[in-house]
């Protein structure tokens, strides 16, 4: 009973510190972008009123024909001149897409118009994301080895503790997480968006690898983008082994945490190694002590009910 | 009697009959090295992850063509359509020319990718970013569904919003995992009673937990999708499928954003101020109990496969090894007693023969009693009677016995008249034993 009612308790602190946590966050973000809200309101503002001032079109017509703009756009459809050429739809640009959705990042942009196109992106999505995120752990799985396991090794090898060699190692691999599937790409995306800033990338990189995808800053979305089947490919790429670095850099945390006590302490999940039973090769019990009874017998004792219990030592006659 | 007789250990105990032996564990095949147990724990083999990839490459290919094809035409005829409306608007508008019309729109855009909708008037429009919303926009954030039809444009909300999300997602992570964990135990606490109802019904166990994993599941989906979509279609005014569609990319953090709560009542007036500050947050309570009720069932389906997996293997391994144990001691068993019967058999036979002999020639009488069976056959039948009380477990085909013999312990006759010297003889016979 004590623990259930730990449990509790623990979960009813977890809740409650979530909330604070977020309206913590509202009150910040409100107090961030209601100013620049407000600014961009008042330029819209003007911005119609000159228009309207000095031209023959009335507010209704020039109203309706916004909106139809706006839910156009709303599904990627843009009604300027030089993005007539481009669909969204095409077979990269539509892979691009199913990748969003399988791998839960959901961008938005575009999203099915059609009614077959939304019912069948809920089937796709409900049996493709169970099965990318068994994909993503079992390659994680597979790179555990050589990234996680033999590094700590080495290091503990080298005369540290397993304790602080597991910090050490998880210290590192944050470090080149950042580096390589942060800092680099954002300047890749730097040098191929023409409006993104170095800022930008980086915000877009973390928005897209911890699968929140906000969908305002979306790559091979300009009109005009040179190579945009390979760009969107190679995306896709970036994201499948950014999202495979964070998963692994979770895990070594974990396993880092639970090293230290911190998993029991929170009465967490503990590290579970045995994800994909089937596939393992097993390590089969073996008997440490072997029965006594398997011990050579004399073949003249004679037969009783109990002397020769196993197979094994019976003399064959 | 049969076979569980003997795989039963206490039986075995309680036996005079001879025992039969086997091990609780199953039988030990080969063991391996110890330097490659460190690698081989854990790791899956590299064909079955690359065959899992290919197969995620292909999936991808064929949503990818499915999309095309249902989505392409819609495409064309939605940009054919919006042209047109462009050039009507500029035919009946002579004044306005169209590079006008095409910074204006790129502006429009703009702005509404900030949150601000240029139609309607624009001073009675709520915020986007007053406290109710900035809530449920962190909430999106730290689920990670991220919607986005409002996300952060200033320098400093961005940054902002990294550091917070790089906090809130492991918090929200512990938290999915202890309100999965409680609801997972209530659950699993009603299924056993549901379990204990069926059990007097003398179903299997697997047939048990198929139809429990079933109704939870079942249950489940009616209070946390089905229900919020009946309430989101009579609120938001959305059509069913619209309604579903957003519930599912929603409880799977996947999060479009073309379908949010609350989109509607930025524009339209009308409703109470009260509904709308706390409707909302109850939107992100549910998404909360949502996600959390979608991991309580995939975590306890993948439980039960590990488990079912885990227990037919050792069942199964179990089973073989105690069968092979069981008909291999079986044989032994049977071999040895075969042979020890034959040898006491001759040996008996032997010293019948003997003893019949001396009789004969002491007696000095001829064997010239008309008989059916020689005293050997006669004295074989005798003991073979007795012998059937002691070995009546093991199905014996020695000798056809025949079915007039049999007495517990007394000697059998084969309808003999009896001769003075034949009782004589069989006296002696039976003395010998």
């Amino acid at each position: 009973m004590h623990s259930a009612g730990k449990s509790w308790l623990l979960l009813s602190g977890f809740v409650l510190f979530y909330i604070i946590y977020l309206l913590f966050g509202a009150l910040v973000f409100s107090s961030i972008e209601r100013p620049a809200e407000d600014q961009l309101r008042l330029d819209m503002d003007k911005l119609k009123d000159a228009f309207l001032n000095r031209s023959c079109v009335s507010a209704a017509s020039l109203e309706l024909f916004l909106s139809k703009v706006l839910s156009a756009n709303k599904y990627g459809v843009s009604v300027l001149r030089n993005s007539s050429g481009t669909s969204n739809w095409d077979l990269a640009s539509s892979m691009f897409f199913a990748n969003t959705l399988v791998t839960t990042v959901g961008y938005g942009h575009p999203t099915p118009l059609s009614d077959a196109g939304k019912a069948f992106s809920i089937i796709y999505a409900l049996l493709g994301v169970p099965f990318t995120m068994l994909v993503l752990t079992a390659c994680v799985q597979r790179v555990m080895y050589p990234l996680v396991l033999a590094p700590i090794g080495l290091l503990q090898r080298s005369g540290l503790k397993p304790r602080p060699a597991t910090v050490v190692h998880f210290l590192l691999l944050l470090v080149l997480v950042v580096l390589c599937f942060f800092l680099a790409p954002a300047a890749v995306f730097r040098e191929v968006e023409v409006s993104w800033t170095f800022l930008d990338g980086i915000y877009f990189c973390f928005i897209s690898l911890c699968t929140i995808g906000l969908g305002d800053f979306v790559p091979a979305a300009q009109p005009g983008q040179k190579y945009r089947a390979l760009y969107q490919v190679a995306v896709m790429v970036y994201l499948f082994m950014g999202l495979m670095m964070m998963y692994l850099l979770l895990r070594s945390f974990h396993k880092m945490a639970d090293l230290h006590g911190l998993t029991t302490f929170l009465q967490l999940p503990r590290c579970e190694d045995s994800v994909l039973e089937e596939d393992r090769e097993t390590i089969m019990d073996s008997d440490p002590t072997p029965p006594p009874y398997l011990k050579d017998k004399d073949a003249s004792k004679p037969l009783g009910p109990g002397s020769f219990p196993s197979y094994n030592s019976i003399n064959k006659s | 009697m049969a076979a569980p007789d003997l795989l039963d250990p206490k039986a075995a105990v309680h036996n005079s009959k001879p025992r039969l032996s086997f091990s609780t564990k199953p039988v030990v095949l080969n063991t391996p090295d110890d330097d490659e147990c460190d690698t081989r724990t854990t790791v899956m083999r590299w064909k079955t992850v690359s065959a899992i990839f290919f197969l995620v490459v292909l999936y991808l290919i064929i949503g990818a063509t499915v999309f095309r094809a249902l989505e392409q035409p819609q495409e064309t005829n939605q940009k054919l359509d919006i042209l047109a409306k462009k050039l009507n608007f500029l035919a009946t508008h002579a004044c306005v020319n169209s590079s006008e019309l095409e910074s204006l729109v790129k502006e429009v855009v703009t702005a509404v990718r900030g949150g601000v909708n240029p139609s309607g008037h624009l001073s009675n429009q709520t915020s986007l970013w007053d406290l109710s919303s900035s809530f449920f926009f962190a909430g999106t954030v730290i689920t990670t569904i991220g919607f986005g039809n409002t996300s952060p444009h200033t320098k400093g909300g961005r940054i902002f919003c990294i550091i917070y999300a790089l906090l809130g997602i492991p918090l929200f992570g512990f938290l999915l995992a202890g309100v999965g964990d409680q609801l997972g135990t209530i659950f699993g606490k009603g299924i056993a009673k549901v379990e204990k109802m069926i059990v007097k019904w003398k179903v299997s166990q697997t047939k048990i937990r198929v139809i429990s994993t079933l109704l939870f599941i079942l249950f489940g989906c009616l209070i946390f999708v089905a229900l919020p979509a009946v309430i989101f279609k009579y609120i938001e005014d959305w059509s069913t499928l619209e309604s579903v569609y957003f519930v599912v990319i929603t409880l799977t953090t996947i999060g479009f954003g073309d379908f949010v709560v609350g989109e509607k009542s930025n524009s339209t007036e009308g409703r109470s101020e009260s509904l709308e500050y706390y409707y909302k947050p109850v939107v992100l309570f549910w998404i909360l109990v949502g996600l959390a009720y979608f991991a309580a069932v995939l975590s306890m389906i993948g439980d039960w496969f590990r488990v079912i997996s885990k227990k037919t293997k050792e069942e199964v391994g179990e089973f073989r090894a105690h069968a092979a144990e069981w008909t291999a001691n079986v044989s032994a068993e049977f071999k040895e007693t075969r042979r020890r019967l034959s040898v006491d058999i001759y040996d008996r036979f032997q010293r019948a023969a003997s003893i019949k002999r001396k009789l004969s020639s002491e007696l000095g009488i001829n064997a010239s009693i008309n008989q059916d069976m020689t005293p050997g056959k006669r004295t074989l039948s005798v003991n073979l009677c007795e012998d059937r009380e002691t070995y009546s477990n093991m199905t014996l085909s020695l000798s056809p016995v025949p079915g007039a013999l049999t007495r517990n312990g007394s000697f059998c006759l084969n309808g003999l008249s009896p001769n003075h010297a034949d009782r004589q003889e069989i006296a002696i016979i039976e003395n010998l034993k």
